[in-house]
């Protein structure tokens, strides 16, 4: 219950819709109660043969009653939706405002790629808290004290046996399910997963396989997988069955105790003959009130699984407050002694990494791919805490980041672009930003969008090369005194990069400039390259110097110089 | 109503079932309001002791019983149905993928796939599980209860009859009218709901950019959209239950007039048929209301089955092999006669290929990316068939020989190879199809330069590497690779050179682990290396899905070649 206090605190902000929701709903069920006690009573009386009047009294009753039932019932589904839409709304943005401050460095700690698409869905399955898991017994509660309020003028014994129907299928029955259901959902998830695993592996692995004749093997091992997620599923459905099952029974024997006792009643002279119907109509519609009560322990369960998940997200994350830090001009940064680990993984991706990059300096680092190029970049941008980073001499554990990145020109490998326009994506960068200077920026990369051109959402309809340009176009639009860039141009021709790469140096001559490179080619006018390999930062030297050391840069220098590549060969 | 039918079979038995489970519920729904109207009956009307209805509450017990239990039964049948039809669908899908050809699986929509195999078929359940039970429970009860009704009081009978086709009517017109508006609504949902995964998804740039704070109102005001967008449609949905609702309740009330009337003006009524006409109603119009409700769940899952029917039925051509098994003493000679081969898509297309290799020839493939040299390799490989045209293993068609036989002597070496859930040696291992020994893995392993990763790992051999060898970087994946080809000890290679990104190491390693190999094989490479250009016997160079020419590295220098040219051109680059 404790997980799911925070949801309960947004719907105390929906008091309005909740009320009215509640109101209505509770209408709804008093005039079908009513409703059904009046035909049965209606009948019984006519069994007597009444005076015609007071029959058209009773049917007149009984029109209202269905006509409020539907408008009621009509309003009640109406606010209660609403409620639920608004929660959800409040549930994204109290969620967003407690995970903003963590990233990116959260994402560290889980870099499974599913884990954003994990957090929607849980935020999602969270709206329906209130619908499902708090309304449902709100409602049961009330309507049922009002039929038994109404019940106990005609017999306290019966309004008794309608209290006992009462705790046994709106609490004993759904709280059994409810405990038994927290074991079941597990499973089924955890299988969910292995056969996810599996059918992963049979597309990405296919070609393997299928050389190496494992397809079959594959074939019967997925089958088993699927056939265990099944198999719980099923179990799960079955317990969902017999709770369904239960609960029906337990309506159903109310009503028959009521009859039973009702009878009785009569028989004794302790009851009118006349409101032997009415009894037994009321408390066979009472009950349905209870319905929901048998799907509830599915979504508690959900609910409260989905709130502790993104509770886990956000929690025991202080966020740390930091002294102002300004960068003014081009500042000097400073590696000593990094090693670095993603959390759950053995090895690390840095070792000792001992690196300068001085005032004003252009620095290129290279090496192959994995070899901690851009992890050393993401470090001195303090998107994961390390120690033995410093910049202007301040320990990076005093830098806030956001004041880094406000005064940093930055360029990832993975740069998001939004759903909306392009001149929505470059504002990103420079809110104020002329038209006149958004459309240089992508003349200075060469791109020959217009600015109300459509971007889908991540930028699905651009091409690689594309989508480096427009992010290199969105720093163009502002000044820095450091860069950082990983690998921008490296799904861009060998021409347009150096015309980029050209422009970019003339922005940035003051400043401090990092650049990852893929290609080796064109580095001969870097202060320095660092070459880095598994981890370890093994040479530093400008380029004449590293080609005549003849070391690690020059045996990668004469790699990339084997290669034979008619792409990129002008013809 | 289900694309399904035809694909997927269900049991006649379970069928047969759930038609009982109706009528036994039909029963049971008559037998129990018919009970409750006697003992009502006898003990207000007929003044009887409490004594003389007992057995009539007994019986009453039991049809309550057995409205529980038919419940219980028809949803656990529901529920094994849709178990068992959803292992039946996948173990469809999954036979269907594993005959597919490679070229099929791999065009690039293999997350579709995976959607398929995983959601669409979850989403099958409600239909086997709820619709198809509640549907044939909802045709059979209203019958049963109409007939009941009938034989009882036939005036109330004929007024269930004629009000029981305005329920599903309705349901059809307001879904006609209302359809076009929830489609435009819909589309402005979608939108509206991915702001909040394409904010989460790009929250670093946001930060990156300081814009992550004000990103908060976008999310509110497009939440708040979404909602309004819904509810436009919720309420379309909400007035038509209310709707239904009007018609079934004034149904109802017109059952109670009529009954009441006649109970007492006319005196042509009874108070047990007409207390039993007025119990009867709810059940019948709950339960055609039920049926609408139905068909609401039944088309949810009709786009799913759309999904699986259409994978199902995708034809697709396999690669064909045969029963003669092909001599693994040494390599074969392979040959491609006048080969044609177009993608489905027909974005490409290869033209009259022919070529022939030697046993332990070196082949280097070259040209742009997208003139086909991948796609030659497929061919030659047995991953695809050609359209037209052949290819020859010791002048025999492929087509022929056993599959078992070709790639038991066959390594293809690509860029990302893929590696498994499991230990390293399970990794190597998958080459060899007999029982690999612990030293031959090993040995293959030191062979393949991985000897230092093993040491550096904390169960060396034994570590548990994650799905697609998270954790390895691309060199340490490749050298996986080269263990797997030192384990198999091919007669044929196929190699897919890696373009750029490896360490120096590795780079050495593979070419002399290419060139270790290469001596007992035929090495056919998609060639990006120079030196692994020059050394072959043969170059071929492809150029928009032709052979524009072939020979060796002095024969094409020697003569005005295309190749020529664009080692000219190589040269130039490299000295400006």
């Amino acid at each position: 219950m404790k997980e799911l206090m925070g949801i309960f605190r947004l719907m105390l902000h929906q008091k309005r819709d909740i009320v009215l929701s509640i109101l209505f709903g509770v209408l709804a069920g008093i005039t079908a109660v009513g409703l059904f006690a009046a035909s049965g009573f209606l009948i019984s009386k006519a069994a007597l043969l009444p005076p015609i009047q007071t029959l058209a009294v009773l049917i007149a009753l009984q029109k209202i009653s269905s006509l409020t039932r539907a408008v009621s019932r009509y309003a009640e589904r109406y606010y209660s939706h609403r409620a639920t839409f608004t929660i959800l709304s409040d549930l994204r943005t109290t969620f967003y405002k407690r995970l903003e401050p963590l990233a990116p460095g959260i994402f560290a700690k889980y870099r499974s790629g599913d884990l954003l698409a994990r957090i929607v869905g849980d935020v999602e399955s969270l709206q329906n808290t209130f619908l499902r898991v708090v309304y449902p017994p709100i409602i049961l509660v009330l309507v049922f004290l009002c039929t038994i309020f109404f019940v106990s003028f005609f017999s306290l014994s019966v309004a008794l046996v309608l209290v006992f129907g009462l705790f046994l299928t709106g609490f004993i029955i759904p709280g059994w399910f409810a405990y038994r259901e927290q074991r079941f959902a597990r499973t089924v998830r955890a299988r969910r997963g292995e056969l996810s695993t599996e059918v992963t592996e049979l597309f990405q692995g296919y070609r393997d396989l299928k050389i190496y004749q494992q397809l079959g093997n594959k074939e019967t091992e997925l089958n088993e997988v699927a056939a265990r997620y099944v198999a719980e599923e099923r179990r799960n459905g079955l317990h969902a069955v017999s709770n369904l099952a239960l609960n029906t029974l337990a309506t159903l024997v109310i009503s028959w105790l009521v009859l039973g006792l009702g009878a009785y009643l009569v028989a004794d002279g302790q009851l009118d003959g006349v409101f032997l119907a009415l009894l037994v109509m009321t408390s066979l519609t009472v009950f349905e009130n209870a319905a929901p009560m048998a799907i509830l322990p599915g979504f508690f369960e959900d609910s409260r699984h989905a709130a502790r998940r993104l509770d886990d997200v956000v929690t025991d994350e202080v966020i740390p407050t930091y002294p102002p830090f300004e960068l003014g001009a081009a500042p000097t940064l400073t590696a000593t002694d990094v090693t670095f680990s993603f959390p759950g993984e053995v090895r690390p991706v840095l070792r000792d990494v001992s690196v300068t990059f001085p005032r004003g300096s252009k620095t290129a680092i290279v090496g192959a791919s994995g070899s901690g190029k851009s992890t050393l970049l993401q470090l001195l941008l303090r998107m994961y805490p390390v120690d033995g980073i410093t910049i202007d001499g301040v320990r990076g554990e005093e830098i806030d980041p956001e004041a880094l990145w406000r005064q940093t020109n930055v360029v990832l490998q993975q740069n998001h672009f939004f759903y909306g326009t392009i001149r929505e994506n470059l504002q990103l960068a420079h809110e104020e930003a002329t038209d006149e200077a958004m459309e240089l920026a992508l003349r200075q990369v060469d791109l020959t969008f217009s600015l109300t051109d459509k971007v889908l959402e991540k930028g699905e309809n651009l091409s690689g090369g594309e989508k480096q340009r427009l992010a290199l176009a969105r720093i163009f639009l502002r000044e820095a005194p450091l860069y950082l860039l990983d690998e921008p141009t490296s799904s861009v021709d060998a021409l347009t990069e150096q015309m980029i790469l050209r422009q970019l140096f003339v922005r940035a001559t003051d400043a401090t400039v990092l650049l990852v490179s893929h290609r080796l080619a064109g580095l001969e006018q870097m202060d320095q390259i660092v070459v880095m390999e598994q981890g370890q930062v093994i040479e530093v030297g400008t380029y004449d110097e590293l080609m005549n050391r003849q070391g690690a840069f020059y045996a990668l220098k004469q790699v990339e110089q084997s290669v034979f590549t008619p792409d990129q060969l002008a013809y | 109503m289900n694309p399904l039918k035809g694909i997927i079979s269900i049991p006649r038995t379970i069928m047969l079932q759930l038609m009982l489970a109706a009528v036994l519920m039909g029963i049971a729904v008559i037998g129990q309001s018919y009970l409750i109207v006697i003992i009502v009956d006898r003990i207000f009307l007929q003044g009887d002791a409490f004594a003389a209805i007992v057995p009539l509450l007994g019986v009453l017990l039991l049809m309550l019983m057995l409205r529980v239990a038919v419940t219980y039964w028809n949803g656990r049948l529901g529920t094994v149905l849709a178990a068992r039809v959803k292992q039946d669908i996948r173990q469809a899908l999954v036979a269907k993928y594993t005959t597919s050809s490679v070229e099929v699986m791999s065009q690039g929509q293999s997350g579709q796939k995976v959607s398929v195999l995983l959601d669409a078929v979850d989403e099958m359940d409600s239909y086997y599980s709820q619709y198809l039970p509640k549907v044939i429970q909802t045709s059979i009860v209203p019958l049963m209860v109409l007939i009941a009704a009938f034989s009882y009081d036939w005036i109330t009978g004929l007024v269930m009859m004629i009000t029981a086709p305005f329920i599903p009517l309705f349901y059809i017109v307001i879904g006609i009218m209302t359809q076009k508006r929830a489609d435009t609504q819909l589309e402005k949902m979608t939108a509206f709901s991915g702001t909040f995964l394409d904010t989460l998804q790009g929250i670093t740039t946001l930060k990156l950019f300081g814009r992550a704070k004000a990103q908060q109102d976008v999310i509110e005001r497009s939440s708040l959209d979404f909602r309004d967008a819904t509810l436009t449609v919720l309420k379309l949905a909400f007035l038509s239950s209310l709707m239904l609702e009007f018609i079934s309740m004034l149904s109802m009330g017109m059952i109670a007039l009529e009954v009441s009337l006649r109970l007492i003006l006319f005196q042509s009524i009874t108070f047990v048929p007409a207390f039993l006409m007025l119990v009867l109603a709810p059940e019948y119009y709950l339960a055609l209301k039920e049926m609408g409700a139905a068909f609401h769940t039944g088309r949810g899952s009709v786009a799913a089955a759309k999904q699986i029917a259409s994978e199902l039925t995708q034809d697709d051509r396999g690669v064909t092999f045969g029963s003669v098994d092909l001599p693994t003493a040494t390599p074969p000679r392979i040959e491609l006669k006048d080969v044609d081969f177009t993608y489905q898509d027909e974005r490409f297309a290869l033209t009259d290929v022919t070529l022939r290799i030697e046993p332990y020839q070196k082949i280097a493939l070259i040209g742009r990316s997208g003139a086909g040299k991948s796609t030659v390799l497929q061919l030659l490989a047995g991953l695809a068939d050609p359209k037209n045209g052949e290819v020859l293993l010791n002048g025999q068609p492929r087509a022929q020989i056993t599959e078992t036989s070709w790639f038991g002597q066959l390594s293809y070496i690509s860029q990302h190879p893929y590696l498994y859930a499991g230990t390293l040696a399970d990794n190597i291992a998958i080459g060899e199809l007999r029982e690999a020994t612990r030293t031959d893995i090993e040995r293959a392993a030191t062979a393949a330069g991985l000897k230092e990763l093993i040491a550096s790992l904390p169960d060396g051999l034994d570590t548990g590497i994650g799905e697609g060898g998270r954790g390895l970087s691309g060199g340490e994946k490749q050298r996986v690779a080269l263990a797997r080809a030192f384990l198999k000890r091919p007669n044929v290679i196929l190699f897919d050179e890696p373009t750029t990104g490896l360490d120096v190491k590795t780079e050495h390693l593979l070419q002399q682990a290419i060139e270790e190999l290469g001596r007992t094989a035929t090495v056919i490479t998609v060639a990006h290396r120079l030196h692994t250009i020059e050394q072959s016997d043969n170059i071929v160079i492809l150029e928009a899905g032709r052979i524009v020419d072939q020979g060796t590295h002095e024969a094409l220098l020697a003569r005005d070649s295309e190749y020529a040219r664009m080692r000219a051109v190589q040269r130039g680059e490299e000295t400006r």
